[in-house]
């Protein structure tokens, strides 16, 4: 069994306290975080990338004469901290004069204390890379046996071990771990000089049970070999607005694009579409919209954390209730100027990175409605599954990409046809939600949301039927 | 100049650059010969430091100056042609011998490959240095002076303009190589990196969201690219207020800014031109080598030796010598890029195309993307020919580098009628297969532009696009 790291770090917190007695004045936040990763990565039965990578240190941020400085430490020593804090004053000091308004000092909150660990983190370090390396160059050889056409096939696995101390100068005082791993298999497929490619991939946080909890590692690769096959053969979609059922893959993208990133606070105070609409129907009655530290409904959601870098423990915000648009996610500095208390949204990526408001898991809630009904139900649209990329604009406007379509006429599924972009504004998307199925499902794990930094984040939820337009082939 | 240096290797003051690339090598000279005496038969050690000041605004306003340095070493080990990588933070030496070993136990889990072994030394033509004593001064008062430059730049411009984010940074990095093989090299690099991003608004209406970017080496062209900036993002971010439906959808004509030939053209030719992904069977132009894939006139070159582009450098991940390189020429597809695993694969030279940083195994990329200027005249010229249709800025979607399929949809969008731009179009998306449409190039506009510092192309009137109205 291979020693790969994971030597677990003592306690970091009582450093962090002595730190910070040292250097007393104003608000400072310190915060350990110690990121290790392991990631293979296999193609045609080829070792591309084995991996163990460490990324360490104490991150400190300070609110001195109301704005904030931050600097960083790769050394987990008191000196060096304090001088990192030094240099943050000093770096707050030194952009002061650029500042209009001044940051107020933050409100009172009760912040969190102890020590939180997510599940599964103990059992998936033990666990020898050699078993997952095993895994990957099997299931790699599996998806190019499944059939002639597959021409290529790569796996890989990561897994992304975090340990957090948090202390702040105004009570906060955790300790954190958690463990994400995730998987992925790509197959391609070629015929007559066109390829075509299929993809599945799982991520969670939790252990090697939970990642493979819904499907073996050998059923992801089978679909995806399928997939990049059966599309050689598929047609393309008819472009147009029309009426879809969306996957819980691309309800998660949904929900995390087009209405997610739009009620961030941050996004919000510079004028996304959610600015000044709370209170107001944002969305048919049918959808309630929630973002959660915890993993509701089902177990191991992607970016399930217990407290967030600001050292507020995680709640689940209720974004829409029923149509009305009731919150919006904040870290400390948002929630003072409005007034409410901080949702436990502020996530940094690297120690070296200052906390940004992130979404964690965000989902729609599921509804009563058969996936059969919502079809039969459906007179003519289309259904659409496998998510891909996605982005969304302040202004609302959505694109996010499938990977499979199915016409529907008559309430009748018709073959395969290719996946496309699907395109939106949020709120006008959600207005037109009509049907929301019974089923939950967590489908984003895998990856990573970009903004400025990456987030391991989660998102879902069940079958929904909306008005989205499609990128179609034909115009 | 202090050099004063704790006991586990990092500055605790400034180094000057020369000592810091002494330090930077020494330490992976170190970390090779521990991986040798781990039991690696081939060890290859990547360094970086970098020092960085940035200034970031959110909302119109300061949000956080942010200081930082720190330093990174990646460990490329094969034993018996198997492959092991680790990387580190931690410059002490127990870090530094656990680094050696994970990575060595990592080779010993893995299947052996004949093509892991490293390339061998070959003679680097060094650039001129990317450091310019005048970008490199400069610090966290200047990132703010820079920050908030072009952010009351961009406001003035249009008092609709609403500033999301706004990013003003300067950095010095400086990078080392040494292997097992005798490669041995180092080169820094000083930047001034700026970025900003947001939207116009008027009342209700909320445009398209817009942003730009640019990186700079010169001073001297410090200020005018800082205007540059500032005047496009708002010029565009105004200019999407008021968006309508496109009239109608049609199959047919769309002129695309450089921007947007990078992001739906050039990039999945860059993908399917890696030698691994020919070799393993997953480009779609794999077998067309010598073929002509695109419209006369299509040229597309790296450039590593551009200092106006980020990723100009001497050498590659890898330590080999980084060079111009034709891709593509008048329409005619040339080379593969090679890094040293792939040129293995053919008993063959790489041809420099190694590429990442040091906490990851090397890959395989371009450096600094150029696709030559044409003959179709202007911006103007190119509206001309289009006459009616869709002017793209952006390409937000996805494009598959196997199939080539892609869809997505036309940000900054513009209606064009009669030649000249009617307004903005919203919610309108195109898709398309990008090989079949390389060839379908009717107009390059004569002048290849800077895109956000990093690459350059020209406009481009492109045939046989699907656009659909929202």
């Amino acid at each position: 069994m291979l020693g790969i790291m994971n030597r677990a770090a003592p306690d970091p917190t009582d450093l962090l306290q002595d730190a910070l007695n040292a250097a007393p004045g104003g608000f400072v936040e310190l915060r350990w975080h110690k990121k290790q990763t392991r990631g293979i990565s296999v193609e045609k039965g080829r070792v591309d990338n084995a991996t163990a990578s460490e990324h360490s240190g104490v991150g400190v941020r300070v609110l001195e004469q109301g704005t904030f400085g931050f600097a960083s430490t790769d050394r987990l020593e008191k000196g060096a901290v304090v001088r990192a804090i030094g240099e943050a004053r000093a770096a707050a000091r030194a952009s002061s004069r650029a500042r209009r308004e001044r940051v107020p000092d933050f409100p009172a909150v009760t912040l969190a204390r102890g020590r939180f660990d997510a599940p599964g983190v103990d059992a998936t370090l033990a666990r020898p890379i050699e078993s997952a390396l095993e895994m990957l160059l099997e299931v790699e050889r599996g998806a190019r046996a499944g059939s002639s056409r597959v021409t290529s096939a790569s796996t890989a696995y990561a897994e992304i071990y975090e340990e957090k101390g948090i202390v702040t100068s105004d009570g906060a005082k955790v300790w954190t771990r958690a463990i994400r791993p995730e998987f992925r298999v790509i197959a391609i497929a070629a015929k007559a000089g066109e390829m075509q490619r299929g993809a599945e991939a799982v991520g969670v946080t939790g252990g090697w049970e939970c990642l493979f909890e819904s499907k073996s590692p050998a059923q992801l690769a089978e679909k995806a070999a399928k997939q990049a096959v059966y599309l050689l053969d598929a047609g393309y979609p008819e472009g147009g607005r029309t009426q879809v059922l969306l996957s819980p893959a691309l309800v998660g993208l949904l929900t995390h694009e087009a209405v997610g990133h739009t009620v961030e606070a941050d996004f919000v105070a510079s004028g996304s579409c959610a600015a000044g609409r709370l209170g107001t129907r944002v969305a048919s009655d049918l959808v309630t919209l929630c973002d959660s530290g915890a993993s509701e409904y089902h177990d191991g959601a992607g970016g399930t954390l217990a407290v967030d870098d600001e050292g507020v423990a995680t709640q689940r915000t209720t974004v829409i209730e029923n149509g009305f648009l009731r919150s919006y996610l904040h870290d400390r500095e948002s929630a003072a100027r409005s007034g409410v208390a901080p949702t436990g949204n502020a996530r940094a990526w690297e120690y070296d990175d200052e906390p940004l408001i992130r979404m964690r898991n965000t989902y729609i809630a599921p509804g009563t409605s058969k996936l059969d009904e919502m079809i039969a139900g459906t007179d003519d649209g289309y259904l659409l599954d496998g998510a891909s990329n996605g982005q969304a604009d302040a202004n609302g406007e959505f694109m996010f990409g499938t990977r499979e379509a199915y016409r529907i006429v008559r309430g009748k599924k018709g073959p395969l046809l290719r996946g496309v972009n699907i395109s939106g504004s949020a709120f006008d998307v959600l207005q037109t939600v009509d049907a929301v199925g019974s089923e939950f499902r967590w489908d984003l794990g895998s990856g990573h949301c970009g903004k400025g930094q990456p987030a391991k984040v989660d998102a879902g939820g069940p079958w929904l039927r909306c008005e989205v337009v499609l990128g179609g082939r034909k115009a | 100049m202090s050099t004063t240096t704790t006991g586990r290797g990092r500055t605790a003051d400034t180094l000057s650059q020369r000592e810091r690339e002494e330090e930077l090598l020494a330490r992976c000279e170190t970390l090779v010969a521990e991986a040798l005496r781990a039991g690696a038969d081939e060890a290859e050690a990547f360094a970086t430091h970098a020092q960085k000041s940035a200034a970031t605004f959110e909302k119109g306003d300061l949000k956080l100056a942010h200081v930082d340095e720190g330093s990174t070493i990646g460990l490329r080990v094969f034993r018996q042609n198997r492959l092991g990588f680790a990387a580190t933070n931690q410059f002490d030496a127990a870090a530094l011998a656990a680094a050696a070993r994970n990575a060595v136990a990592l080779a010993s889990a893995s299947p052996a490959d004949p093509a892991n072994r490293l390339p061998d030394a070959r003679p680097i033509v060094e650039l001129p240095s990317l450091v310019h004593p005048g970008i490199a001064r400069l610090g966290i008062d200047e990132a703010v002076d820079l920050g908030h430059t072009l952010l009351t730049r961009a406001q003035k411009f249009d008092t609709r303009i609403s500033v999301d984010g706004a990013n003003a940074s300067t950095s010095r990095v400086s990078q080392a190589i040494h292997t097992s093989r005798g490669v041995r090299a180092v080169e820094s690099d000083a930047m001034v990196s700026l970025s900003i991003s947001g939207m116009a608004l008027e009342g209700a209406d909320v445009g398209g969201f817009h942003y730009g970017s640019d990186a700079i080496r010169d001073p001297v062209l410090l200020e005018s690219a800082l205007a540059r900036l500032a005047d496009d993002f708002a010029r565009t971010s105004v200019g999407n207020l008021a968006a309508q439906r496109a009239p109608t959808s049609y199959q047919g004509l769309v002129l695309f800014s450089p921007d947007a030939v990078l992001d739906l053209f050039v990039a999945p030719v860059l993908a399917a031109s890696s030698a691994i992904a020919v070799q393993r069977g997953r480009s779609a132009l794999g077998k067309r080598l010598g073929e002509r894939i695109g419209a006369p006139g299509l040229s597309i070159h790296d450039r590593p030796g551009d200092a106006e582009l980020a990723g100009a450098a001497s050498f590659d991940r890898e330590g080999q010598p980084a060079r111009l390189f034709a891709l593509v020429e008048d329409g005619w597809l040339r080379g593969w890029m090679y890094n040293g695993y792939a040129a293995a694969v053919e008993n063959r030279a790489s041809t420099g195309h190694a590429r990442g940083g040091a906490r990851g195994a090397p890959g395989l990329g371009a450096h600094a993307v150029c696709v030559a200027g044409g003959t179709g005249g202007s911006r103007e010229d190119l509206l001309a020919a289009l006459g009616r249709g869709l002017l793209v800025q952006r390409f937000s979607g996805s494009v598959d580098p196997a199939s080539g399929d892609f869809s997505g949809v036309a940000k900054s969008s513009r209606w064009v009628e009669g030649g000249r731009e009617t307004g903005p179009v919203r919610e309108t998306l195109l898709s398309g297969n990008a090989y079949q449409l390389l060839a379908r190039i009717v107009a390059l506009g004569n002048a290849s532009e800077r895109v956000d510092g990093s690459a350059r192309s020209p406009w481009a009137l492109v045939d046989g696009l699907t656009v659909t109205a929202g």
